[in-house]
């Protein structure tokens, strides 16, 4: 008998302990978030939309949102773009091509912390980043000047170089699957290797970018660190650093779970096309 | 002649993008601190030390935090398999508990973490875990934080895993239990390895809840976060060292396992 035709309950004994779990440290700290966001932090009163007008009214929190838009659509692009590339150019014969791959990875490997207290580092006023230019005859440059441009853009470039290689990894093992017969077809017929990546590699690959796009996606939404280490809360703020700026220099925990639970319900809503996917697979 | 030019120098721009910054952190974390703020930078220490390291050993801050970082990590990996092991094999099993199972999981994974930090940090302030000196309260946070993780490694382990041999020793007489002991478990060995190194990574790594959760009683990120933004540059590289070695080595171990993405969203 397949265990599938069983019936009964039993196997919600198996899976409690982890539902359990979820209730108590993700539903129920949820519902609690949800109840002090609406909550009027003088009064006590509830429902109340006291801790929405103090976002409502403060420009940082604007500036959070939109960040918090620009940021991850921009550094998903940048990764997709180079991650592909990568996938693309590793995938044909290299000399050293197994070393060449794995080095690839390695940013991936250092711990997020770790990559940003290096990056501060290199793209400081009088950082590693600036002694290559000089040393190139290049004027310096003000990487990180909060609210800048080029703020922005050294935040997007460093978020990108952290996770590319994850996308890198997806794209690989897609290209992998793609049978070699495809490709040799196309040479013999007398396509380019770039005619062949433009006209039929990515084509094929469309399922797996796809998917990267909508996995990094949700990732990039909940930016914490990248910004808040490079150039500090308000440099280039968003939800994140936001709600724990709320939180930890103000003590403001209405504000700060008003702007938690705002930044949770875009990220669920994010995440439902990924949900009906794994249904789907 | 033009071919091997042209491929040389993609090839050593790719090594240089990917090894100079982690070779930098190596670089300054043997790097006298006076050397590492001098104008400009060196890119070779030019008295290379040991005393960043000597110093992290002499604070009793750093000590600690090296231990908790070590201790939550490792309670994580023991919580987490227990909670996800049983759930991970009947979703491989049976097909309504896997689509509840897999739901609720892709709602936690995707879930920020700042959400979930902001109410614990609440909420364990009335219970007195806020900012426990032994991380008990982080402990906890990274279990959640993890589960997803290791819930999608060995659901995959045991959906590879044919159900036949199960029936076959369900069938010799054995109960439930003695059947996932003897037969289900042994045989996702390597996955429940691989789910330990990156349930372990997770908690190792991780930053936003520990900033929250442990404001003095720190463990090492937030440690290294400190360290950085108030300008020690080789106090932070010889933490940064530190923590990276163990990292470096997982996902050395892990690579071919991350080609799947399961690794694509571990708590980052």
């Amino acid at each position: 008998m397949h265990p599938n035709a069983e019936r009964g309950w039993w196997w919600a004994l198996p899976a409690a302990p982890l539902l359990a779990y979820f209730a108590l440290f993700l539903v129920y700290p949820t519902v609690y978030a949800v109840n002090v966001a609406l909550t009027d932090p003088l009064t006590g009163a509830f429902p109340s939309l006291g801790n929405a007008r103090t976002l409502w009214r403060d420009g940082l929190f604007w500036r959070a949102v939109a960040g918090n838009v620009v940021v991850p659509v921009a550094s998903v692009a940048v990764e997709v773009v180079a991650g592909l590339a990568l996938a693309l150019f590793l995938s044909t014969r290299l000399p050293a091509r197994r070393l060449l791959r794995a080095t690839v990875i390695v940013p991936f490997a250092l711990p997020e912390i770790v990559v940003l207290s290096i990056m501060r580092a290199i793209f400081a006023s009088r950082g590693y980043a600036n002694a290559a230019l000089l040393a190139a005859g290049v004027e310096p440059v003000e990487w990180l000047v909060p609210g800048t441009v080029t703020a922005y853009l050294t935040v997007i470039a460093v978020d990108a170089w952290h996770v590319t290689p994850v996308v890198f990894l997806m794209l690989l093992a897609a290209r992998a699957a793609i049978p070699d017969e495809i490709d040799e077809a196309a040479r013999l017929d007398g396509a380019g290797w770039w005619r062949r990546a433009a006209l039929i590699t990515v084509p094929l690959l469309r399922p797996a970018l796809g998917a990267a796009v909508l996995l990094r996606g949700v990732d990039a939404m909940r930016v914490f660190a990248t910004p808040l280490v490079l150039t500090g809360v308000e440099g280039v703020p968003v939800m994140s650093s936001y709600a724990w700026h709320q939180w930890s220099d103000y003590g403001d925990d209405g504000a700060a779970a008003a702007a938690a639970c705002v930044l949770a319900l875009a990220c669920t809503a994010l995440a439902v096309p990924l949900l009906r996917r794994r249904v789907a697979a | 002649m033009t071919r091997r030019l042209g491929l040389a120098v993609p090839i050593l721009a790719l090594l240089a993008v990917a090894l100079v910054p982690p070779l930098l952190v190596l670089k300054q974390a043997f790097t006298p601190e006076q050397e590492s703020v001098a104008w400009p930078p060196t890119w070779w220490p030019r008295e290379p030390t040991v005393e960043n390291f000597a110093a992290l050993g002499a604070s009793v801050e750093l000590a600690d935090g090296a231990w908790r970082s070590l201790r939550v990590a490792l309670l994580t990996v023991v919580s987490t398999l227990l909670l996800a092991l049983p759930a991970a094999w009947v979703a491989a099993r049976r097909a309504d508990a896997g689509r509840i199972l897999d739901g609720a999981t892709v709602f936690a994974r995707v879930f920020p973490s700042i959400a979930v930090a902001v109410p614990l940090a609440a909420l364990f302030v009335r219970i007195g875990l806020y900012n426990e000196p032994g991380g008990i309260g982080l402990w906890l946070a990274h279990t959640l934080l993890a589960l997803p993780v290791a819930f999608l490694v060995l659901r995959s382990g045991f959906a590879q895993v044919p159900s036949d041999l199960e029936e076959a020793a369900r069938l010799d007489g054995a109960t439930g239990l003695e059947v996932f002991w003897y037969v289900s478990l042994p045989l996702v060995r390597p996955a429940l390895g691989a789910a330990a190194m990156l349930v372990f990574l997770v908690s190792w790594d991780e930053l936003a809840t520990a900033l929250l959760l442990q404001v003095t009683n720190r463990t090492l990120p937030p440690l290294l976060y400190y360290l950085t933004a108030f300008g020690y540059p080789g106090l932070a590289s010889a933490v940064a060292a530190i923590m990276l070695v163990p990292a470096v080595l997982i996902v050395i171990l892990l690579e071919p396992a991350l080609r799947s993405g399961v690794l694509s969203g571990s708590g980052r």
